[in-house]
């Protein structure tokens, strides 16, 4: 043992510690200044728990308490609060460089060391500052403006006050600051984690380490013996179905007769501490016979091999589509690309671990209420889900604050093993995963193999277009079949083809399982589709611009599904963005008239990304207060997009209320609407939609009784609360003969320019610089759209160049090759704004949309840089060599 | 260990079916429950009543899935057991016992209610 002293936030503490204990247990758990985050498993790969140590920014996961005699620390909490803010927290609210909120506390203390030094940082200065600091949501862009307003604030340049919107100045389209963001600012949003919970016993799982396996025997009694035991669970302790079920039951929260891929949960330990129940499950015993490993579909679908689900077989779903006669088009095209290719297992890397808290509230005379808290973006469904996993129906959900989804969260993961083993033990139960469980516990984007034809006449039109594409399931269904069939609803992107052949084949295998990742299919078959189009317009001769330009699909013509398109807003980015390309390919030429090693690409690829799927449906409640405010009820999850503003400035402008006046119940499923996922960018255009319906049904009411307030609205015998939807009529499946039927009821569109240098002896890309034309309707907050556009294009080059999820390999941020500041590029956004017939206000969504044209623009610059074409995603060095090879001949 | 033959199937337990309930047409999803509560009618909570072995509705089940209609048109979502145990004052476990199936399976499907909705 030590004594040590030192101030934190200028008050000096004393403290008796051992010679091990670090800064970030002493600040989170003894002090609970829970501003300090940790994503890393405490390997320093993610700067979320950076804090100031005597003036320099430090993570606090790796510095000794016992070094830290005399020292002067200070905390997120020590900077500034929600009422009293530090300039730099007003600048990071202002700059719109807060999503999700995780990183932001260590963000804001990183620009802190910085800017005590130097107020007048340069850009390089910054990204050298903050190249400790992960985000995921933002592309950097924004935090790097952020550090920079701060700067001039603390130089006196300017104010909060001169930077502030004023609401005179109007609601919608203004860039008011996210209601949720100071308090992410200050550390004062709780995470799961961060949630205290007295008595709570702490959960740690034991994992297969085997891809396919049966379980013969699992011996728990070590482990049970083990200091701070409080018990541990097997299957058998599961009282419900013990099955998952997103669309079919086949994911145990528990494995009971088998394990299907790395990392399986199949028992969990209960102890006093998160040591403790980590040792324990160590202990457990699990007797396993392998079984024969398929970690391809090629392998899985073999004659003989074992079948992997008990249930169905391991080609689990097909679902052919097709319209007109792609082989006749194809054979009677001037041109045709024959080609395949393939996409990565990806993992869509929220920074914030899969943590979840449940407990039992007691109820007066009758059963308990077993409450979940968690990173649920459908808390309703998940619910659902989980009351017939745990066999309890008596629950409630409520979403905590959540560091980010990308997806991830469209399914159930550490929330049915906290809740069965809050039911079991009969105690409150946290489970804080490691990174990798984290891993373990969530699905990942589905892997594709595309064989592709593509076709078009001595004019240059598209003729035909055929793809057979294999998805790469994993070892559980969740919502592999939606991803297939968002793939097909979205096949033709951008154009019209006037023939359309193809065939999905879902997969069972032995690796992580598949779901949602932002864009959830559209990306990786657009890749192929753009990548294809661009191989196209080269074959012929044509630019690629102009190529895509006359091959856009114009309202009144059919999408691949047979539906016809009322609003096609694309040509007119593609004419915003002629300037920028030619501007591109000068500079390029330029540039490589030096003949050096490094070769400068430029590459273009388009989205047109659909929104409000089939028989989609949402639903918002809003009441009329009794002080004129409004309150807006629905489940509409906020793991960083902004989706507290899009209510907040629709209700406002609606009913002319100041934004204060606009209170959001959102978390809970005590009190809100089941209004479906935070997923499909269907948020604004879904719920906003309903919104939208739901105040003019309070309006009317209003008007009808001549009612100003809501006790007059009483008087006149009206309610004072009214119920929106917002429904897409057009419903129902795919045809299973044709893939014909139902679509979106609204598009986003995009087209992305991408300008990347390749070093032809490494076959390093960096990409330079990225420009993003968007219309996505009505905007309703300008910042908040284009922090999905950058933080979209800055996941999406990680998709096309590094990211990559390997079973049993990838287990942290850096075998992820998670994208850093340092790699970040330059951005510029081009938005244009035409009204959506359908859309609330005019507005439709934007989340996934620049995740769907990056990659294949990346993959295009680089084919324009060198010649070199990549078929197989990410496009690392040794791919981009062989690729630069086979080009040379 | 079973092996498999390697066919697709048809699209299983993913569509919806429809039915002839009570002389209307009425969309079922996977799991037995009305996709539009408003195909809903007395009369079809008297049929599937009678599908699950209930063959009379008391005025107490009448009670509860009159609760459990007027909730979700108010609220836009089944109500969490607690708020039907206020809302009706008969407990839970009594709930549990009049319908076959419990309170998610059995009162929130004769009372037409949808499930909430996952990605599309």
């Amino acid at each position: 043992m030590k004594k040590v002293a030192f101030k934190i936030n200028g008050r000096l503490h004393q403290f008796i510690i051992e010679k091990d204990d670090v800064l970030i247990d002493l600040l989170r758990k003894d002090l609970r200044l829970t501003g300090v985050k940790q994503s890393c498993d405490r390997k320093g790969q993610c700067g979320a728990c950076t804090v100031i140590v005597n003036g320099k920014a430090v993570r606090s996961c790796l510095t000794k308490v016992a070094e830290l005699d005399g020292a002067e620390v200070i905390t997120i909490e020590g900077l500034g609060t929600p009422k009293n803010p530090h300039l730099i927290q007003e600048a990071f609210v202002l700059a719109g460089a807060i999503q999700c909120g995780f990183c932001t506390p260590g963000m804001i203390l990183a620009a802190k060391a910085l800017l005590d030094k130097d107020t007048n940082p340069t850009v390089d200065d910054i990204k050298k500052a903050l190249r400790r600091n992960l985000c995921r949501c933002t592309g950097y862009k924004k935090i790097i403006e952020a550090v920079q307003l701060a700067g001039r604030f603390l130089r006196g340049e300017l104010t909060p006050g001169q930077v502030r919107p004023d609401p005179k100045h109007g609601v919608i389209g203004v860039s008011h600051p996210r209601p949720s963001a100071m308090i992410k600012a200050c550390g004062a949003a709780e995470f799961a984690a961060d949630i205290q919970v007295t008595g709570a016993g702490e959960l740690a799982a034991v994992h297969s380490p085997h891809a396919h396996a049966l379980i013969k025997s699992i011996d728990t009694s070590t482990a049970e013996k083990m200091p701070g035991v409080i018990g541990v669970m097997t299957a058998k302790d599961v009282k419900g179905t013990n099955r998952l079920k997103y669309i079919v039951p086949d994911r145990p929260i528990l494995c009971d007769k088998k394990v299907r891929f790395i990392g399986d949960p199949v028992a969990a330990v209960l102890a006093e501490t998160r040591e403790q129940a980590v040792a324990a499950a160590q202990a457990v015993n699990v007797e396993y016979e392998p079984l024969s490993v398929m970690m391809t579909p090629e392998e899985a679908l073999a004659e003989g091999v074992l079948q992997i689900d008990p249930d169905r077989p391991n080609l689990c779903f097909t679902q052919p589509q097709i319209r007109g006669d792609a082989e006749a088009g194809l054979a009677a095209s001037a041109a045709v690309v024959e080609t395949d290719f393939s996409t990565q297992t990806n993992h869509q890397a929220p920074l914030e671990p899969e943590t979840c808290v449940a407990y039992l509230e007691e109820e007066n005379g009758d059963l308990p209420t077993l409450v979940v808290i968690g990173r649920s973006i459908n808390i309703h469904y998940h619910m659902s889900m989980l009351q017939d996993a745990v066999g309890y129906e008596n629950m409630r959900y409520e979403e905590a604050y959540s560091g980010g989804q990308f997806g991830i969260k469209i399914d159930v993961t550490s929330e049915g093993l906290t809740a069965a083993a809050a039911l079991h033990f009969k105690r409150p139960v946290r489970y804080v995963p490691s990174l990798m469980e984290s891993m373990w516990l969530t699905s990942k984007r589905h892997a594709f193999h595309m064989e592709v034809r593509l076709g078009a006449d001595a004019q240059g039109k598209l003729t035909a277009y055929a793809i057979d594409f294999t998805v790469n399931n994993g070892a559980y269904s969740s919502n592999g079949t939606v991803i297939v069939n968002r793939a097909l609803l979205m096949l033709s992107g951008s154009y019209y083809i006037p023939a359309i052949q193809a065939m999905s084949r879902l997969v069972y295998t032995n690796t992580t399982w598949g779901a949602a990742a932002r864009g959830a299919g559209p990306p990786q078959v657009n890749y192929a589709l753009e990548s294809a189009v661009d191989m196209l317009a080269e074959k012929m001769g044509i630019d690629p611009l102009e190529f895509r330009l006359m091959n856009i699909l114009k309202p009144g013509q059919p999408k691949s599904t047979g539906r016809v398109a009322e609003q096609w807003p694309l040509p007119e980015l593609m004419e915003a963005m002629r300037p920028h390309y030619h501007r591109a390919r000068t500079d390029a030429a330029e540039f490589n008239q030096k003949d050096g090693v490094v070769k400068r690409g430029v590459g273009l690829g388009t989205g047109s990304f659909g929104i409000g799927g089939p028989g989609d449906t949402a639903t918002v409640a809003v009441e009329l207060d009794p002080d004129g405010g409004l309150t807006v009820f629905g489940a509409v999850a906020d793991p960083g997009e902004g989706n507290d503003s899009m209510l907040t400035q629709i209700a406002a402008h609606l009913m002319n209320l100041p934004m204060d006046k606009i209170r959001l119940v959102t978390r809970t499923t005590d009190r809100t609407t089941a209004a479906g996922p935070a997923a499909g960018s269907r948020i604004t255009y879904m719920l906003g939609g309903a919104l939208v319906d739901a105040i003019h049904k309070l309006k009317t009411a209003m008007t009808e009784v001549n009612a100003a307030t809501s006790e007059q609205l009483r008087a006149a015998g009206k309610p004072t609360r009214y119920l929106g939807t917002k429904k897409n009529e057009d419903a129902g499946p795919l045809d299973p003969q044709t893939g014909q039927g139902p679509s979106f009821e609204s598009q986003v569109h995009a087209v992305q320019l991408v300008e990347v240098e390749v070093h032809t002896k490494t076959g390093e890309v960096r990409v330079i610089k990225m420009t993003t034309a968007v219309d996505a309707g009505r905007v309703i907050n300008p910042k908040n759209l284009e922090g999905q556009l950058e933080g979209g294009m800055d996941m999406g080059v990680g998709f096309a160049l590094r990211e990559i999820y390997i079973d049993g390999q990838t287990k942290d941020w850096v075998s992820f090759k998670f994208p850093t500041i340092g790699q970040s590029f330059e951005m510029e956004t081009i938005i244009r704004e035409t009204p959506r017939n359908k859309g609330p206000l005019g507005a439709t969504g934007v989340g996934e949309m620049t995740m769907v044209p990056t990659a294949p623009a990346v993959m295009n610059a680089i084919a324009n840089a060198c010649g070199a074409r990549v078929r197989d995603l990410p496009a690392t060095p040794d791919k981009v060599l062989a690729a630069l090879s086979l080009a040379r001949g | 260990m079973e092996r498999t033959a390697q066919t697709a199937p048809a699209r299983q337990e993913l569509g919806e079916r429809v039915r002839h309930i009570a002389g209307r047409e009425i969309t079922f999803d996977g799991e037995g429950f009305l996709w539009d509560p408003h195909q809903w009618s007395e009369d079809a909570a008297v049929a599937l009543a009678g599908e699950a072995g209930l063959k009379d509705l008391s005025k107490t089940h009448w009670t509860i899935l009159r609760f459990l209609r007027e909730y979700y048109f108010q609220n836009g979502r089944s109500p969490l057991n607690r708020q039907i145990k206020e809302g009706t004052g008969i407990s839970l476990m009594e709930m549990e016992a009049l319908f076959p199936g419990g309170i998610k399976y059995g009162a929130r499907r004769l009372a037409g209610l949808p499930n909430p909705r996952n990605c599309i």
